[in-house]
């Protein structure tokens, strides 16, 4: 008895450094395991409102930049707004079925990435948050949301910006959430090039923050330099059609079947400040199957918005 | 006693100062062409007294490491490099050993050791743990030479960063 603890105390150093160790280890790999819970993140609250703190410090050096954003976020919002106008007052004349007032009742929608979405479907949530934390040139990058639970938030919502696909939530506390970036060596996006509808798969190479590379393509399709990249609606996290990128160069390798295509990535990392978590897409093929047939509403009316490019 | 219960009290909040200052302020700085970051905590493990003992070292070393992984997100990459900065400290400490000992009132202090004792101390310490954080980091060896640009930005500006705060805050005068 006496020997072991003679050899644990003259060892003390290497067996305490080990353990040590083997803990950062353990709390690494269970930290690389893509959506995997895990308690100790910068969704804690305690380190969540250390980071908020931090945001509303840096926030007041910042204001130019940010309200730059807003104003042009304003801009193009206006644009929008106006536009809706002119195509509701052109039909005015004729009778809209369903509506005795005259005035065109329209859900409130926002531009995301080159889509249309409504901002309070009652299927899923539009759901504006702040970026109070990220990450741009580690090799697996997150960012850190301050909105949470108590805001409907759930783990695996999609999250976007006005021009295009920024992440997944990977976790949530009550007030804050955090963002698995699509700046992250496990991020996989279904994608297709808009112009033909090919299907492909957005991946981060992990070097160059303003690229990605979209792989799957393959090499008898037609490439042009600029082909918008956009998501393809397969997995139901995003909805069809949000812009990621344009595509700006690709190359053919001798030993594959497949284009090496690097796209540029619609969103600038590096100045996120206000961004979107949207919900999952509600199941709109059953839905409109059963509401058809059902008799609900017409065949043609069934096709819906969903489908739509 | 009151002396060690003294030493502990100020530890804690040396540790504190440098964590909050490298959250508010450091971890904010732009980072140098993209390849350079300034591990500022990293200071508090370097700047620890000489005869600090192990087990405490090591305790203190992964505590600042998880600290730094809560707000970065990044699991154990932090701690692991941080622990084994701690593991390794004593042996550089050997092997720049001055050639009488080190006396009691010796502390890691540019002004007392002298620059070059100074200058290999931080640079082994710091390309070391630099290297070990990048790849682990990293995961595998795909971009070698750009992480290996990152540990040489990084060792420098981590280092200039430190020495910046041993000439300006640490004392000059030998307390012999």
């Amino acid at each position: 008895m006496r020997n072991l603890l003679t050899f644990l105390f003259r060892y003390r150093g290497i067996l305490v450094f080990v353990l040590l160790e083997i803990v950062s280890l353990v709390l690494l790999i269970r930290n690389s395991a893509y959506q995997r819970a895990a308690f100790f993140n910068s969704a804690n609250a305690y380190t969540g409102r250390v980071l908020e703190v931090r945001t509303q410090i840096y926030d007041y050096f910042r204001l130019v930049d940010v309200n730059k954003a807003l104003v042009t976020e304003n801009a193009q919002l206006r644009q929008q707004l106006y536009h809706s106008e002119l195509s509701s007052r052109m039909p005015d004349s004729l009778a809209m079925p369903g509506d005795s007032t005259g005035t065109r009742l329209k859900a409130d929608s926002l531009m995301l990435g080159l889509r249309l979405l409504p901002s309070r479907p009652t299927e899923y949530p539009l759901i504006p948050a702040r970026v109070i934390n990220q990450s741009l040139r580690r090799v697996d990058n997150y960012l850190t949301l301050n909105v949470g639970s108590a805001q409907g938030v759930q783990p695996g919502m999609g999250v976007l910006t006005t021009a295009g696909v920024v992440g997944r939530v990977r976790q949530v506390s009550e007030h804050y959430a955090t963002v698995t970036s699509l700046l992250h060596s496990k991020t996989t996006i279904s994608a297709k090039l808009k112009r033909d509808g090919t299907f492909g798969t957005i991946r981060w190479l992990g070097d160059d923050p303003t690229h990605a590379s979209l792989d799957y393509i393959p090499r008898q399709n037609v490439l042009v330099r600029g082909d918008t990249v956009v998501t393809s609606g397969y997995n139901a996290i995003f909805p069809e059609g949000v812009m990621i990128g344009t595509v700006d160069r690709f190359t053919k390798e001798p030993d594959k079947n497949f284009w090496t295509v690097q796209v540029h990535l619609a969103v600038n990392f590096s100045n996120l400040s206000y961004v979107y978590v949207i919900g999952p897409q509600p199941r709109a093929a059953e839905r409109d199957t059963l509401e058809t047939r059902s008799g609900m509403r017409p065949a043609a009316a069934a096709k819906g918005e969903e489908e739509q490019p | 006693m009151m002396q060690g219960l003294g030493t502990i009290v100020v530890q804690v909040l040396r540790f504190l100062l440098y964590v909050l200052v490298h959250m508010l302020i450091v971890s904010r700085l732009p980072s140098l062409f993209g390849v350079g970051w300034c591990f500022f905590y990293v200071g508090f493990l370097l700047f620890l007294p000489i005869a600090t003992p192990i087990v405490a070292l090591l305790v203190l070393s992964f505590a600042t490491g998880f600290a730094m992984d809560l707000f970065y997100d990044t699991g154990g990459v932090h701690a692991a490099a941080a622990v084994l900065l701690g593991y390794l400290r004593p042996w550089v400490l050997r092997l720049l050993t001055p050639r009488d000992g080190y006396d009691a009132q010796d502390s890691v202090n540019i002004h007392q050791m002298g620059w070059q004792w100074y200058l290999v101390y931080t640079a082994l310490l710091l390309v070391l743990h630099h290297t070990v954080f990048f790849f682990l980091e990293l995961g595998s060896l795909r971009v070698v030479g750009l992480t290996l640009l990152k540990i040489l930005v990084s060792t420098l500006f981590t280092g200039i960063t430190l020495l910046i705060v041993q000439l300006v805050f640490f004392p000059a005068r030998r307390r012999r």
